[in-house]
């Protein structure tokens, strides 16, 4: 096996720890402002009622919002870069080092302007129910917000950036990814706050506001506004409820993601290297090399499937029955 | 408990066309077409008219994806501003096809609008075929021209970005310097969260026309301030630099002033603003 494979599997490795890292944070910081499926929760709760100390950030849903932040952080990102790597000619690491976390700090900027006008806006638009601005909830939780956005367009930049390089990195040329860094950006936010949102909001509503409530049940809406107000100590607010899912919630999320871009990548190097492609990347064998990949994409789904089954099975029997079913 | 009430439909307060200030929707929507499309036809004029262009194209857009979600319940919003974003990235490539033909090198395409004009027809039959009683039944009023409005502007708002950064509408030269560089995800995620945004933050019982076209202008802005930013980076002459140089720090005042006014305008017409305090009992 050349250098090549093993520094492409390598560079695999840092995409897939990255992209963990990256969901985890999305998740979190979806939780602390309430994007998304919990949103609803919250802009349900002033109109039945129950006024609450909850930050609305209503940007969207999270698969576009983070397609914002990357995408802008990408662009500076690549703009920057076209400046400076020609002022140090085979060192330009080194202009990454700068340009990356500028365009993260002004996409962090972007959403700190964002969050702002969604809860300002959201909570003048709800006057009928009563529910006042406190500022102390609008300053209070804008920069845990915008430093949690900060860490996943960080890493989905990170990602971008090694992907446009791949093949520098690791020594042939002809691997460079195709697309540009922006565009890149916003395919990886787009897949980030897809998996955020799809894994993410599970855990921020079963394992946060139900816990009363037995397992599986399903929940009617009049339930649905106290979950804003009360936690176990005092008046709720979301900077609690981002240090209960670090516990658990946001992990499983960037597992969920790091799993998916690992297998993902993983079949499709092992096939390419069981067809013969890598590391001379012969034309001829690329039929052999994608077939290999399907092959091992087929078998990594059937597995998945087998150990799902046999875990809800082993799940249900251990903490059921589901109450409705 | 209060009870959300239903949708009240606006009344209209004034009968046919008076052009007073705050200019009604359609109104917006005849001024911000045609400004937009002479504006965008001459592509030789300065980042910043441009600029102004864009505001009342973002503006005019702000309005038709208000007119459209006002009656679901919220989570329709941003499909309808990237719904019209999709419009325009289609109807903006159909214009760029088209843009050789009568144009004058550098100075007038007066083709393109035939992409806007597409768009807009496009976007009529999708109105058409989601109300219709035999097809998908929705029977949201007004939705045949709200869509058809979604498409016109969102192919403006587009063709106008991409004139601004190119600082021309030849195809070679907007594929070259939007598509391949991926300022294409740029625009087309900020185009979007610029229509569907303003309605989007707003969103409520109590929402008013005035506060959401305030976020419309801050987002184009921001908009023109990154644009401006990138063709700095990218400028070749110091007309495009100092065109660049102007956009920059016009789009940060635009944004600075207006994001000012709205928060300042939410803070002013919310029930209450305090510093702290608990939450309000209930029995």
């Amino acid at each position: 096996m050349g250098l090549i494979v093993v520094l492409l599997f390598a560079w695999m490795l840092v995409i897939a720890f990255l992209a963990f890292l990256a969901c985890t944070f999305e998740d979190l910081e979806s939780d602390m402002g309430s994007q998304s499926n919990p949103n609803s929760q919250v802009q349900l709760a002033a109109q039945i009622g129950q006024v609450n100390r909850f930050f609305n950030k209503a940007i969207s849903g999270e698969p576009l919002s983070n397609a914002m932040y990357c995408a802008t952080a990408g662009t500076i990102a690549w703009l920057l870069l076209l400046k400076l790597e020609p002022l140090v000619p085979g060192e330009e690491w080194k202009a990454a080092v700068l340009a990356i976390p500028i365009g993260v700090a002004v996409a962090a900027a972007i959403n700190i302007i964002f969050s702002m006008t969604a809860h300002c806006g959201r909570t003048a638009a709800q006057k009928r129910f009563e529910q006042p601005i406190y500022l102390d909830v609008l300053y209070g939780h804008l920069l845990p917000i915008a430093t949690h956005a900060f860490m996943t367009t960080f890493f989905i930049t990170c990602i971008a950036y090694i992907q446009c390089n791949l093949g520098t990195l690791s020594g042939n040329p002809a691997l460079n990814h195709p697309f540009a860094l922006p565009l890149l950006g916003f395919i990886w936010g787009i897949t980030v706050g897809a998996i955020g949102s799809s894994t993410g909001d599970v855990h921020y509503g079963a394992e946060r506001e139900f816990q009363d409530r037995p397992f599986g049940e399903g929940k009617r809406v009049v339930y649905h506004g106290k979950i804003t107000r009360y936690a176990e100590c005092g008046v709720r607010t979301q900077r609690d409820i981002a240090g209960f899912c670090a516990k658990f919630g946001g992990p499983i999320t960037g597992m969920t993601f790091g799993l998916i871009i690992l297998f993902e990548n993983w079949r499709s190097l092992v096939g390419m290297q069981l067809g013969g492609y890598l590391p001379n990347l012969a034309a001829s064998a690329g039929n052999s090399a994608v077939t290999w990949a399907i092959v091992m994409g087929l078998i990594i789904v059937i597995a998945l499937a087998v150990v799902n089954y046999v875990f809800v099975r082993w799940v249900r029997k251990k903490c059921g029955p589901f109450v409705g079913v | 408990m209060t009870v959300t009430p239903a949708v009240v439909e606006e009344e209209p307060t004034k009968k046919g066309l008076s052009f007073k200030l705050p200019l009604d929707e359609t109104e917006m929507g005849l001024v911000a077409g045609i400004v937009a499309a002479i504006v965008l036809v001459f592509t030789g004029l300065p980042a910043v008219i441009k600029g102004i262009a864009l505001i009342l194209a973002f503006l005019w857009g702000m309005d038709s994806v208000r007119k459209t979600s006002k009656y679901g319940l919220g989570t329709g919003v941003p499909s309808i501003g990237v719904l019209a974003t999709g419009f325009g990235v289609v109807g903006a490539l159909v214009g760029l096809a088209l843009a050789k033909y009568g144009s004058i090198e550098g100075v007038a395409y007066p083709a393109v609008l035939v992409g806007a004009i597409l768009m807009g027809v496009i976007g009529l039959v999708a109105g058409i075929l989601s109300n219709h009683e035999k097809v998908i039944a929705m029977k949201i009023p007004r939705l045949e021209r709200a869509m058809m409005e979604l498409g016109m502007a969102g192919t403006l708002i587009i063709l106008l970005e991409c004139s601004i950064v190119t600082g021309s509408l030849n195809f070679d030269a907007v594929v070259n310097q939007v598509l391949n560089t991926g300022l294409i995800a740029f625009m087309f995620i900020f185009t979007c969260f610029g229509l569907l945004h303003p309605y989007n933050a707003c969103l409520g019982p109590d929402e008013n026309r005035e506060r959401t076209r305030m976020v419309a202008v801050e987002i184009t802005g921001l908009i023109c301030a990154f644009l401006g930013f990138a063709m700095i980076i990218l400028s070749s002459s110091s007309w495009a630099l100092w065109n660049g140089v102007s956009l920059l720090i016009f789009g940060v005042a635009v944004w600075a002033y207006f994001f000012w006014l709205f928060i300042k305008a939410c803070m002013d017409e919310a029930y209450e603003t305090v510093g702290t305090g608990m939450i309000k009992t209930i029995e």
